[in-house]
């Protein structure tokens, strides 16, 4: 079985390194990381995901304006996004039975399980 | 004549001297300048009982009667009686007595041998219109402070408002990165080490336990934004103690609800009191650890008065004595708290559980959120042990579900 492959945007370096490793410690995922989000549309093109973790707060360019770039390219609007956010708590997301807006959402900080659960669960 | 000073003035004359009570008797009803209705009482257990019945408009008062002396008269009568304007009708020349009874909370003083008819009767109507501005400075000037209270903790919440929000992100974006470490880190080393895990596992909670704080930092935040709707305190309470009921039977603590039917509805967010109902609960909890007991839940609703609160922060509340409330009582079998305690228990970061990994924002955090419903939170400590918590909401006007 191919590995899915995992674009996440988040301007926090620590963070998308974490998010990397722990994924392709599984041996289900082939992550690649994005630290600037003015590269985010660049990268998706070149790595072409099956699913994309972004961070709502970032400098230059925030989540909701990379999600508008994806929507806009004939070859990503349907690749699914997942918001992963210090913006709402679990309880929030928990609440919203973890769609906003349409959206899938995660809080941070949270456990790898629930990143996986969500990740599986666009699929 | 016509009466000089307005309206008629019930007076209640304290003073055991028949003499003068002749005298004063003679000097009100021979008077062209005023018009009386006089009680007179010779003692201060007589004056009381008249006095808790019926209304007077002043007090004319000897400082020494038949059951007290000096000036100890005066403060015994003002302390039960504090709204009444008294005239203090002393027949000592001593120097002070006059100025120190008008410190005392007499509006004036009269030497008896020393007076005429028209400075009695000017005396007693000027008393009584001097006891109303009195009043009325002292209402404008307690209610000057408690609008400065709520201003000042209205800009503090849009402060840490702010600040919170803000802090959140930032610290919640590290916590994030550290805990997917430990998560690695502990599925890599899959280690039996006892000293590696210790340290995971400690690095873990302590970051759980700083992302509790954040947590409780952004309740604050939040608070600007309720979600109100009329409840029914009983539901609340039903839910509340469902979430809390394994902690409960783990604590030993038994459960006894003893809620009223047919209350009133109240306008709250449903989810905020039930925050602070469950914290109540846990603390309950905590301070019966020891060996078990019972937390007794009661709902009752009835006509507001002062004395239905214990320790209490009284800002913001909606309604005054008489109004309807709906009163949610949580009473515990612990220890009761320390009274040292009770005057600080309200204030962020204080707790006595600090070693437990108590943060100590809990009952700030929910005497915020009972405030902002225009509601009261109160703690006591019961007559013959336990605490009570109490929780007091205005009831919803009928028709206006």
């Amino acid at each position: 079985m191919t590995k899915r492959k995992v674009l996440v945007v988040d301007d926090e370096r620590g963070f998308t390194r974490m998010v990397k490793l722990n994924l392709e410690a599984t041996g289900e995922y082939d992550v690649k990381i994005q630290n600037n989000p003015q590269d985010a549309l660049r990268t998706a093109i070149e790595f072409h995901p099956d699913v994309i973790l972004l961070d709502v707060i970032m400098p230059e360019l925030e989540g909701p304006d990379v999600v508008y770039q994806f929507k806009n390219n004939d070859l990503l609007r349907d690749i699914p996004v997942i918001f992963i956010t210090a913006n709402i708590t679990k309880e929030e997301v928990e609440a919203q039975e973890g769609y906003i807006g349409g959206h899938a959402f995660l809080a941070k900080p949270g456990t790898i399980e629930e990143l996986i659960v969500c990740i599986e669960k666009q699929f | 004549m016509k009466s000089q000073f307005g309206k008629k003035l019930r007076v209640m004359l304290i003073e055991n001297n028949p003499v003068d009570r002749k005298v004063i008797l003679k000097m009100l009803n021979s008077s062209p300048y005023g018009s009386f209705t006089p009680h007179f009482a010779l003692s201060l257990a007589e004056a009381y009982e008249v006095l808790s019945t019926a209304k007077f408009d002043v007090v004319l008062l000897d400082l020494n009667v038949d059951d007290s002396k000096g000036i100890e008269t005066l403060t015994r009568l003002h302390r039960k009686f504090p709204h009444l304007p008294v005239v203090v009708n002393t027949g000592s020349y001593q120097d002070d007595l006059g100025l120190k009874a008008i410190t005392k909370g007499a509006q004036d003083y009269l030497i008896k041998g020393m007076y005429k008819s028209y400075s009695l009767i000017k005396s007693l109507y000027y008393a009584v219109e001097r006891k109303r501005a009195e009043e009325e400075l002292k209402n404008a000037y307690k209610k000057l402070q408690q609008t400065q209270i709520q201003l000042i903790q209205a800009e503090k919440m849009n402060v840490i408002g702010g600040l919170a929000s803000g802090v959140a992100h930032e610290v919640k974006n590290p916590l994030a990165t550290i805990l997917y470490g430990v998560e690695y880190l502990n599925s890599a080393l899959k280690t039996t080490d006892e000293k590696i895990n210790l340290t995971l596992d400690s690095i873990r909670e302590a970051t759980k336990s700083a992302n509790t704080i954040i947590k409780g930092l952004l309740d604050f935040a939040s608070l600007t934004n309720l979600k109100k709707a009329p409840e029914d305190i009983n539901t609340l309470a039903e839910h509340s103690v469902n979430l809390t009921r394994p902690q409960c039977q783990r604590m030993n603590v038994k459960l006894d609800m003893k809620l009223s039917a047919d209350l009133p509805l109240i306008k709250v967010d449903r989810n905020r009191i039930e925050q602070v109902i469950v914290d109540l609960i846990v603390n309950a909890n905590y301070a019966m650890n020891d060996n078990g007991g019972t937390l007794t839940i009661r709902s009752h609703t009835k006509k507001f008065m002062d004395h239905d609160i214990g320790w209490v922060d009284r800002r913001g509340r909606s309604f005054a004595k008489g109004d309807e409330v709906v009163i949610l009582d949580l009473e515990d079998t612990g220890p009761g708290i320390k009274e040292e305690y009770l005057i600080k228990i309200f204030d962020p970061f204080f707790t006595t559980r600090r070693a437990a990994g108590g943060v100590g924002l809990g009952l700030s955090i929910a005497r915020t959120i009972i405030n902002s419903h225009g509601g009261i939170i109160s703690l006591h400590n019961k007559q013959g042990g336990g605490a009570r918590a109490r929780l007091i909401f205005k009831a919803n006007k009928k028709g206006s579900l």
